[in-house]
């Protein structure tokens, strides 16, 4: 353990809607995981993961090249990377993964990186900084509570575990076990119950949102109407917000309540929190500094019930 | 190919068969789908757990069950052209409950890489690559997002591609290597003007 | 049959009394050079390692069989056959379609005649198929059986490498070689005869037990039944009815129990386990532990003076103890005692102390009373050794763990049940009385959905990738149940097939379909509970509309895979029988010995080989009596001549091999003032462990030697150069 009482540092990999859309996402992970002992370093120059649906659908080879540069990137910094979006999860760890197993693919990959010098090794681990927060080598959830300033109490937040973190669970390794269960995994809910809320079981928790494999830029209201089967589920909960782990699955609940809204006429107002600023929330980081303004469903009548 | 039955075109194709011609499958496709999804498609047996676990499925005439059976029987043209196939939102619940240990999502990704072989591709799919060819970011930032950042402590463009636009031509020569921008460019133009 | 054996006997004893030790140089010359001369022999039946054939006298013959096209369409015979002609040693070469027909035999024991032959390969399929036939065949040519040695050039060969002709042919002519060298080599060898103890052991008194133990007992057999629950009848006893016949379980099963309890040539033991295992066939010596029940039988209790005395199941103990726990019979569903029966018609009714939740109150102590004193609260386990010729493994299964496939929400939903909760809840003995209620409320289900292939046919890993082959056919049972129970009740069933493939099934199937019952061709996808009703929606895919299906039913029943019981494990390895990767217990040969096992005298009864119904459980229990009685019938039984045999002169005692046997075969004694290994020829299974390590090379594995081996590896290394 180091003086500075940091004892993890990790490349931090941003994604694209994180710092673009959501850049209280970026902050609080920042700060409240230097809280925690674990320090986020910028990986600079890093690209988009590249989007697994859009990318992933047009030419794998591509795919895996352009995550692969991402991860050399991290290889050149000496340092594991952390992350906070499932979506660049899929890509960035699945990639590292299969190249690290697979020879062909690594050397195919490679034959690409020559042309702008570089060479993937396989020398650094991938993790979700929702992976690091449970799992108490790095930080866990006692670790967590411990560093609560105000705590969430009476909040009844409900959890989106989103897809590409865990699933498919045959294809991921996690050291907490319990993080492979898809079907009815209760980890994320020991977080926020650590952060002082309730959580809450909703019916088909495991849904997914809708938005993925490029099913929200090719149609919009088929994705949406997945979104709304997941709010309808929710609103009979009676839930004060939705937490996330994925600044995707975070768009297309939050924005995608103002589209569904405008084409289906339905309206819910529940305020949709990445895990990150919900821990910002929790260790005394004010709704400005989270940037929750930004946030397209108003977070004020959850912040009413939780400051 | 189906035999034909010597019929005016329009009625030829108002009763054209449907049954199964053996012809029309290519065993090829079925090797294709298996050796690029690194999964076991021929081993699906039809029980249907991925279509039921499918989140498009109720809303959609999408059928994963039905892909898989495609493959199975090498039916490339009818897999291919099924506009149906970018319906998967690829949140692999079907690949994490297929009894078969199959993972079908795979084998859709794989399909819509063999589809755009073909230029059969949804433009938005496109668009992606061209913004990140464009910025490195799939979502790229903006001044309103600019201004926040500042606030919240954080420098105005991300310690990204964005403020180190030094990095671009590396990411400029991978997708040229695959001369995907110029075909993303080149089908966008077809289909847009 | 009775005249060759007794023939086999006399020679045996001849070779017993006759049996002398190698002498030293002779030994020494046959081991470090075997293609060397040795000295002829001067009695025709000294040592095994003093009749050692001289391959420079030996003359071969190599039958060569096409299987058809088999093995004649995938290479050249004719090329085969004539670079054969060419090996060393070999005086006879001829081929024909099937070598095992009766005129295939006919040319092998007429080419022994006419070209004096000294030994006989046949190139054919597997010694485990047709070894005793060629045998046969070597034996009425009048050669020693042993004279003959096989060549797989189907199995290995034909079969693997069909589109290769040229391969496969030049790789017959490499088999055919490498087994001549051997043949060249192949010396006389006698079976061993061994008497059989005139009692049979079976373990497990389930259904396929509880047949087996009776055919045996009628066959005049002493059988022990061991049975590690408190009462006899295993998995039948938990179940309402039969399908196809809608016999109730418990009425068919009970006579059988009580001819169980009666039989005066079953020695019933209950509450007891196979505790320790040792011996061979004909001879095994097993160890029983009696488990302390707490509570002695009226013959326990006289044996202790306490005449008059015993349990005689009046039950009042049970209704004093203090202690509630779950019944494990009931799957927890009902409540139990810490002193109880399983059910009320339990064989033996004698009551059993679970001492692992009884507080020792003494209260039931006190309601027994003074004249039966059949409860010892501190009774200890007891270890029971007996003596058994053959044994029959009838261990059963287990329901797989149903929760570990967590789409469905078993344990985690309270109306999804198990198939075998819903025979107990169905079954008018059971804890509802037979009145079929939902576990969260009580009420009357009106739509079940069933959900077949629960666990089985998956090659997740979590689930099991066999087909559990009775949850279609008492899945159909249970939608007939409920139609006939509840009127208006509709079951669903979610299936992949039905596979009713036995006597009266398919007509089963139509019954019910023609009852009422609504079958979708699915496999469910997942189950999602209502909170606030606790129904459930069952989604799958309608495969045959082409349509996912979100279906809301009151309650689901899981036709759960089943699984070996938990411990087979460890009883199999007390007897030295193997099991497949799934762990079903291996039989000898899926078609042609699917009662017998590796292991000679040891046989398998019922599900713990693999998924069966009860007509299937109940004929493979009466084929395993049938096979475990002859060897007591014969009274003696033959073994493979194949054990390992002690040069003393070269043993230096050490006694690692004694070690390693894995059979207890080998021990040190005195001989001549020497410590030197001794081997029970019996025991020896002729594994080659003690002889590949020994470092003195003081142990020679009969049919398997040294310079037969050797020989087969310059044969195969030189090559054609010869």
């Amino acid at each position: 353990m180091s003086e500075s009482g940091i004892n993890h540092k990790f490349a931090f990999y941003l994604g694209c809607i994180a710092p673009n859309r959501y850049p209280g996402v970026e902050s609080a992970s920042i700060k409240a995981m230097k809280k925690l002992g674990v320090e986020l370093v910028p990986l600079k120059g890093a690209s988009c993961c590249p989007a697994p649906g859009a990318f992933g659908s047009i030419d794998q080879s591509v795919f895996y090249a352009m995550a692969a540069r991402n991860l050399v990137l991290a290889e050149q910094m000496k340092m594991d990377i952390a992350l906070v979006c499932n979506g660049c999860y899929k890509s960035i760890w699945e990639v590292n993964h299969k190249l690290k197993h697979n020879k062909d693919l690594r050397d195919a990959v490679n034959e690409v990186l020559k042309e702008v010098d570089m060479e993937y090794k396989g020398t650094i681990n991938v993790y979700h900084t929702a992976e690091l927060l449970y799992n108490d080598k790095f930080i866990g959830v006692d670790k967590i509570r411990d560093s609560i300033t105000n705590p969430l109490t009476g909040a009844r937040i409900a959890v989106h575990y989103g897809c590409h973190l865990t699933k498919p669970h045959k294809d991921r390794e996690f050291e907490k076990e319990v993080m492979l269960n898809t079907e009815h995994p209760v980890w994320m809910e020991e977080l926020v119950a650590a952060l002082g809320a309730t959580p809450v079981e909703y019916r088909n928790k495991m849904q997914c949102c809708g938005a993925g494999g490029g099913v929200r830029g090719y149609d919009i209201v088929h994705a949406l109407d997945i979104t709304n089967e997941k709010l309808i589920n929710l609103k009979e909960e009676k839930v004060d917000a939705l937490t996330d782990i994925c600044p995707f699955c975070q768009l297309q609940f939050d924005r995608g309540q103002i589209e569904i809204q405008e084409k289906f006429g339905v309206s819910y107002g529940l305020p949709v929190l990445h895990f990150a600023e919900l821990l910002g929330l929790a260790q005394g980081m004010s709704p400005q500094d989270l940037g929750l303004d930004l946030h397209a469903i108003s977070c004020e009548p959850f912040l009413k019930k939780v400051l | 190919m189906a035999r034909t039955k010597g019929y005016p075109e329009a009625l030829e194709k108002k009763l054209h068969e449907q049954r199964f011609f053996r012809e029309d499958s290519n065993p090829e496709f079925s090797k294709k789908v298996k050796t690029l999804s690194r999964t076991i498609p021929h081993m699906c047996y039809q029980c249907g757990t991925c279509t039921g676990s499918c989140p498009s499925a109720p809303r959609s005439t999408y059928r994963i069950r039905k892909f898989m059976r495609r493959v199975v029987l090498g039916l490339e043209n009818e897999a291919l052209t099924d506009p149906d196939l970018w319906l998967c939102t690829t949140c692999y619940s079907c690949s994490d409950r297929c009894p078969r240990d199959i993972l079908p999502t795979d084998v859709i990704m794989t399909m819509r890489n063999l589809a755009f072989q073909r230029d059969i591709i949804p433009v938005n799919f496109l668009k992606t690559v061209t913004a990140i060819y464009a910025s490195g970011h799939g979502v790229p930032n903006n001044d309103v997002n600019r201004a926040a950042r500042e606030r919240l402590g954080l420098t105005r463009d991300p310690p990204t591609t964005h403020m180190y636009p030094e990095y671009m031509p590396a990411i400029r020569k991978i997708i040229d290597h695959y001369k995907l921008k110029a075909n993303a460019d080149r089908i966008i133009k077809e289909r847009e003007g | 049959m009775a005249e060759k054996k007794s023939t086999t006997k006399k020679t045996e004893s001849k070779k017993d009394t006759k049996k002398v030790a190698p002498v030293k140089q002779e030994v020494k010359k046959q081991a470090a050079a075997p293609a060397a001369k040795p000295k002829a022999e001067e009695a025709p039946a000294k040592s095994p390692i003093d009749n050692l054939a001289k391959a420079e006298d030996a003359r071969i013959g190599v039958f060569i069989c096409h299987c058809g096209t088999n093995i004649a369409g995938s290479m050249d015979i004719e090329a085969v056959q004539e670079a054969a002609k060419t090996f060393p040693h070999v005086a006879y070469v001829d081929n024909y379609k099937y070598m095992c027909s009766m005129p295939g035999q006919t040319v092998i024991h007429k080419a022994i005649k006419d070209h004096k032959l000294t030994g006989v390969v046949v190139a054919a399929c597997t010694p485990r198929l047709h070894e005793p036939t060629f045998r046969t065949a070597t034996k009425d040519g009048g050669l020693n059986p042993f004279r003959f040695e096989m060549a797989n050039i189907r199995d290995q060969n034909s079969w693997v490498h069909m589109h290769d002709r040229e391969g496969s042919t030049d790789k017959a002519k490499d088999a055919i070689r490498i087994a001549v060298a051997k043949a060249a080599l192949l010396q006389d060898l006698h079976p061993k005869a061994v008497p059989v103890e005139k009692a049979a052991m079976v373990v497990g008194a389930g259904v396929a037990g509880m047949q087996a133990a009776l055919d045996l007992a009628a066959a005049g057999i002493k059988t022990y039944l061991i049975e590690k629950d408190m009462s006899i009848g295993g998995r039948m006893s938990q179940l309402d009815k039969t399908f196809p016949t809608l016999d109730c379980s418990q009425c068919i099963l009970t006579p059988k129990m009580v001819d169980v309890g009666r039989s005066p040539n079953i020695e019933l033991m209950t509450w007891s386990e196979v505790h320790e295992v040792e011996g061979y066939i004909g001879n095994f010596d097993v160890t029983i532990r009696k488990k302390a029940r707490g509570v002695m039988t009226p013959k326990e209790a006289e044996a202790k003076g306490i005449v008059g005395g015993g349990c005689n199941g009046c039950g009042d103990c049970e209704g004093v103890c203090p202690v509630i726990k779950p019944n494990e019979f009931e799957i927890g569903m009902k409540p139990r005692k810490a002193i109880y029966v399983n059910h009320p018609q339990v064989v033996p009714l004698i009551y059993t102390i679970d001492f692992t939740s009884c507080v020792k109150c003494g209260l039931c102590v006190t309601a027994c009373g003074p004249e039966k004193r059949a409860i010892d609260l501190e009774m200890k386990d007891e270890f029971v050794k007996v003596k058994v010729g053959t044994a029959i493994l009838a261990t059963g299964y287990d329901i797989f763990p149903i929760e570990n496939k967590q789409e469905w929400g078993y344990k985690r939903y309270e109306n999804v049940i198990s198939s075998l909760e819903f025979e107990r809840l169905i079954c008018a003995s059971g804890p509802t009385g037979g009145h079929l209620v939902r576990p969260s409320d009580g009420e009357t289900p009106k739509r079940v959905g069933f959900v077949l292939c629960a666990g089985s046919r998956d090659n997740t890993g979590t689930g099991k990738p066999y087909c559990s082959r009775f949850c279609c056919m008492y899945s159909l049972k249970h939608a007939h149940q409920i139609i006939e129970k509840i009127p208006g009740c509709v079951p669903y069933i979610f299936y992949m097939d039905i596979r009713s493939f036995g006597k009266m099934y398919e007509e089963f199937y139509y019954r019910i379909q023609d009852e009422g019952a609504k079958f979708i061709r699915g496999r469910v996808a997942n189950i999602i509970e209502d909170k606030a009703t606790k129904n459930l929606h069952v989604m799958a895919d309608d495969t045959l509309l082409d349509r996912p299906i979100d279906m809301e039913v009151d309650m689901v029943v899981l036709a759960a895979a089943i699984q070996p019981a938990a411990d087979t494990n460890r009883t199999r390895k007390l007897f030295g029988v193997s099991c497949s990767s799934d762990g079903w217990l291996l039989e000898a040969h899926p078609k042609l010995n699917p009662c017998g096992t590796t292991t000679a005298g040891v046989f398998l009864a019922g599900v713990c080989q693999g998924p069966k119904d009860i007509p299937d459980t109940v004929a493979s229990a009466e084929g395993a009596a049938s096979a475990a009685s002859i060897p007591i019938h014969m009274g003696e039984v033959e073994l493979e001549p194949y054990f390992a045999s002690c040069i003393p002169e070269k043993c230096a005692g050490c006694g690692m091999c004694v070690n390693l046997c894995p059979y207890s075969a080998l021990s040190l004694v005195e001989k001549d003032g020497r410590t030197v290994m001794q081997v029970t020829e019996a025991k020896c299974k002729g594994c080659g462990t003690c002889g590949g390590f020994c470092p003195g090379g003081a142990i020679w594995m009969n049919h398997f030697t040294t310079p037969q081996i050797v020989a087969q590896i310059d044969a195969f290394l030189l090559g054609g150069e010869q």
